[in-house]
């Protein structure tokens, strides 16, 4: 880690993405994105589906590489690191998983204490202590000797982010935190990720579509669309922002930018017409 | 890769598969070091193969050798010499069917699960989720297991041929009436400690359990994370096992004697 | 963690069953002694023919096992097998005019190193040579020896006619051939019972060519291979006096059960020089005098 790379301590952005370009299977991902993730707040990444979301946030942890572009968190650039160097980063990233991912194999207890034990020699008097304060943040200290498969999906999303909290990272990343919550456990997420936020000083990152939850827990908010950031600012300004993409998205029409036909040939041919005869 | 695998031959397919199966190999070896750190996990893995094995290796050890006792008393009895069924059952079960039937019992039983195991887990992001909190699944996941395979099947090995001993004296002492200080001296003069028990048990046990558990762990690291990939690279680790057994076996045999 | 010490007491208990195994396979079902012993010491041996003999196979005194072939090397520039034995030092004390002798374990079996104890009363050293050895007899030699091998005599000189009295023909028929030296000389011309001695007496016609055979010569009843036909074999004596047409073969051999016949080579693991019965395979002085 050499001081040229070195962010410097002023830099307002955590993660810094320029020009990133990715081609996955002749599709592009991302067209020169350019993309600012500033330290200490709620960002919130909303879009299509299928726009690259989940994939952003995989880039950003170094899980893929673009084919062009930087990707620079705390002033690193990701797809440069060697594999220790960019485990050494891992550390200090909270990653939540869509469907939590918790190991199977373990009790809740011994799910949150998992990276304490892989990247520590603590004494298990101060394991137990730490794993217990993380569950308790998330309001689950009585589940510790649940096994995951007895969790419901709330409970699980919980565990997974107690999980995620326990090193204490600069940075959480949520992969679409809200989906198949009820409202009840849905707002106990919401409550969690603002309250770890203001609380730890976490920079967090919000993959998600729901636009009301967003509003209430997000400072920032980035629509992409077809590999470009196509709008940008408070959610709660955004959807009037008149712009073709936001109308679309946060009307929820279903034709418009984003096309309700998948591009396909001409339709009349594919039905065996001659081009026009119709 | 998957979309361009339909496109070409099944020889070629074969031969990427080896090919890649024995690149996993070099990083699941290159893993070892760092494996060590989870030592626990190994022993866990040993205990899920190994151990949890155990109950069907030695039914069908017992039963394999009993069942060799009954076949051989009445072959040798032809030719008057029921005598030396305690050896030819020893050395048939030391030399082949102990670590062949072990062998193929393992790669159904624990090779199975592995690759069923290591492929939910791919589903369910569990890999993944290791990747991120900057554990290498290699070192976590596939290491342990294959080693745990190594370990296990050696000795899961000699517990089958154990079983198989007693049922071969079962048959032959208790109900056919062998004399039973001819079972075990006419054994005893016939088997050999390092031709038999070394080379024939333990090299080849070791073989297949490093053969079994590679193609086991390659297939569930491998297989496209779906409950369809998950089935299917199941059915792959019992057929490819399998085939690679019975062909090593062949191999090892010519080689060690 | 009551999981975890779970896991390591169950997987801890499947090792110590495992190698428990091991043991109880490599003690209780195979010989040990077959394998490298610490204390050993090692004595040389040369033979002209090792037969079939491997390393590792074992050397025994009495039949007791003391040792291995620890390795076999062909001596340079000459055509004898070097045979280093390795013997546990408990039994060092081999005299130096023992022989070593290649034998054979029963019909099929392997081949082993027997020692038969001299009366010296210095003993071979750690390192040291054993002069006197006697090498491998191939089984088929040695049956041969015995059994020598087929064909008629032609009789185109005339023949003359020659009397034994056998206890016992065995399955021999008329027009059986006479061997001399392995090559036939005549046939049997009759077989009849003596009413009076109770004796089997033969008639032999033999080729004129072969007249000079001692009248002391012995006759012997012999099968030609394991499961042949019988023939007559006569092995020559040491009288001037060659038989003439009319006489009597007084030495005679009746034939020998097949069981008999394998019974002394293979229970002892190996012929002993008495029982060659003159070896008519290798006796060669009448013959050679034609």
């Amino acid at each position: 880690m050499t001081d040229t790379v070195q962010a410097k301590p002023d830099d307002r952005a955590l993660v810094r993405i320029r020009g990133l370009t990715t081609v996955l299977s002749g599709k592009t991902v991302f067209d020169a994105l350019d993309l600012d993730i500033p330290r200490g707040k709620v960002t919130a990444i909303m879009g299509p589906s299928g726009t690259g979301k989940t994939t952003l946030l995989k880039h950003i942890t170094g899980q893929m590489r673009g084919d062009k572009g930087e990707v620079r968190v705390d002033g690193l650039n990701v797809p440069e690191l060697p594999r220790d160097q960019l485990f050494g980063l891992r550390e200090r990233i909270g990653y939540l998983f869509q469907n939590s991912a918790l190991l199977t194999d373990f009790d809740v207890f011994e799910n949150v204490a998992f990276p304490l034990r892989q990247h520590t020699k603590l004494p298990e008097v101060l394991i137990r202590n730490i794993v217990l304060t993380k569950l308790q943040a998330v309001g689950l200290r009585g589940a510790a000797s649940l096994m995951p498969s007895e969790l419901s999906g709330g409970m699980a999303r919980r565990v997974a982010l107690a999980r995620a909290i326990v090193f204490d990272p600069m940075l959480i990343l949520y992969d679409e935190p809200f989906v198949g919550l009820d409202p009840i456990a849905l707002n106990q997420v919401l409550k969690l990720i603002r309250t770890l936020n203001d609380t730890l000083n976490i920079t967090s990152v919000l993959v998600a579509h729901e636009l009301a939850a967003i509003k209430e827990v997000a400072d920032h908010v980035y629509l992409i669309a077809n590999g470009k950031v196509v709008a940008q600012g408070d959610p709660k300004k955004i959807a009037d922002d008149g712009s073709p993409w936001t109308r679309q998205f946060f009307g929820g029409d279903a034709d418009g930018p984003v096309p309700f036909q998948y591009p396909a040939g001409d339709y009349a041919r594919a039905l065996g017409f001659k081009e026009g005869a119709a | 890769m998957s979309a361009q695998m339909p496109h070409k031959s099944i020889v070629v397919q074969s031969l990427a598969q080896i090919g890649n199966c024995g690149l996993f190999l070099l990083r699941i070896l290159a893993a070892v070091p760092s494996s060590l750190r989870h030592v626990r996990e190994t022993v866990r893995q040993l205990w899920f193969v190994g151990a949890m094995s155990l109950t069907i290796i030695m039914t069908c050890g017992l039963f394999v050798g009993m069942v060799l006792g009954l076949q051989l008393y009445h072959v040798l009895a032809i030719f008057g010499g029921t005598s030396a069924t305690g050896s030819v059952v020893a050395l048939a079960i030391y030399r082949e069917l102990g670590p062949v039937v072990t062998a193929l019992l393992f790669a159904g039983r624990a090779g199975t699960s592995i690759t069923a195991e290591i492929g939910l887990m791919r589903a369910t992001d569990q890999i993944a989720a290791m990747e991120m909190m900057a554990v290498d699944p290699i070192a976590y996941v596939a290491t342990p297991r294959f080693l745990a395979g190594v370990i296990a099947m050696p000795l899961l090995c000699c517990v089958f041929c154990a079983m198989g001993i007693f049922g071969g004296h079962l048959v032959g002492v208790s109900w056919l009436g062998i004399d039973n200080g001819t079972f075990w001296s006419n054994m005893t003069a016939n088997v050999d400690v390092w031709d038999d028990i070394i080379n024939g048990v333990m090299w080849k046990s070791i073989a297949f359990g490093a053969v079994v558990s590679l193609i086991a762990v390659f297939q569930g690291y491998t297989t496209p994370p779906t409950s369809e990939g998950v089935a299917y690279a199941t059915t792959r680790t019992v057929v490819s096992s399998s085939i690679a057994i019975l062909a090593l076996d062949f191999v090892l045999t010519a080689f060690l004697m | 963690m009551s999981q975890r010490k779970s896991y390591a007491v169950g997987t801890g208990l499947f090792i110590v069953l495992g190698f428990a195994a091991l043991a109880y396979l490599a003690t209780q079902t195979s010989s040990v002694a077959n394998s490298h012993q610490g204390s050993s010491y090692t004595v040389d041996a040369q033979f002209a023919n090792i037969g079939a003999l491997k390393e590792r196979a074992p050397v025994k005194v009495a039949g007791v096992r003391v040792g291995q072939v620890q390795s076999i090397t062909l001596e340079p520039g000459k055509d004898v097998a070097d045979v280093t034995l390795s013997i546990d030092n408990k039994y060092n004390q081999i005299p130096t005019d023992s022989v070593a002798t290649i034998y054979t374990s029963g019909l099929l079996g392997d081949q082993y190193v027997g020692l038969q104890f001299g009366g010296a009363k210095t003993y071979v050293a750690n390192g040291g040579h054993i002069g006197l050895t006697k090498s491998s007899a191939p089984l088929e030699e040695m049956l041969g020896k015995f059994l020598g091998s087929g064909g008629a005599a032609d009789a185109i000189g005339g023949t003359y006619s020659v009397r034994a009295d056998f206890t016992n023909v065995g399955t021999l028929s008329v027009g059986a051939p006479v061997k001399m030296a392995g090559v036939a000389i005549g046939s049997v011309a009759s077989i009849k019972a003596d009413p009076v001695k109770l004796d089997a007496t033969v008639t032999l016609s033999i080729d004129k060519k072969y007249n000079q055979i001692p009248d002391d010569s012995s006759v012997s009843i012999f099968t030609s291979g394991l499961i042949g036909s019988q023939y007559v074999a006569i092995q020559p004596g040491g009288s001037p006096n060659s038989l003439k047409d009319g006489d009597q073969l007084v030495l005679t051999q009746s034939a020998m059960q097949l069981e008999d016949l394998i019974g002394k080579f293979l229970v002892n693991g190996s012929p002993s020089g008495g029982n060659n019965a003159g070896g008519n395979g290798s006796s060669n002085t009448p013959a050679g005098k034609h």
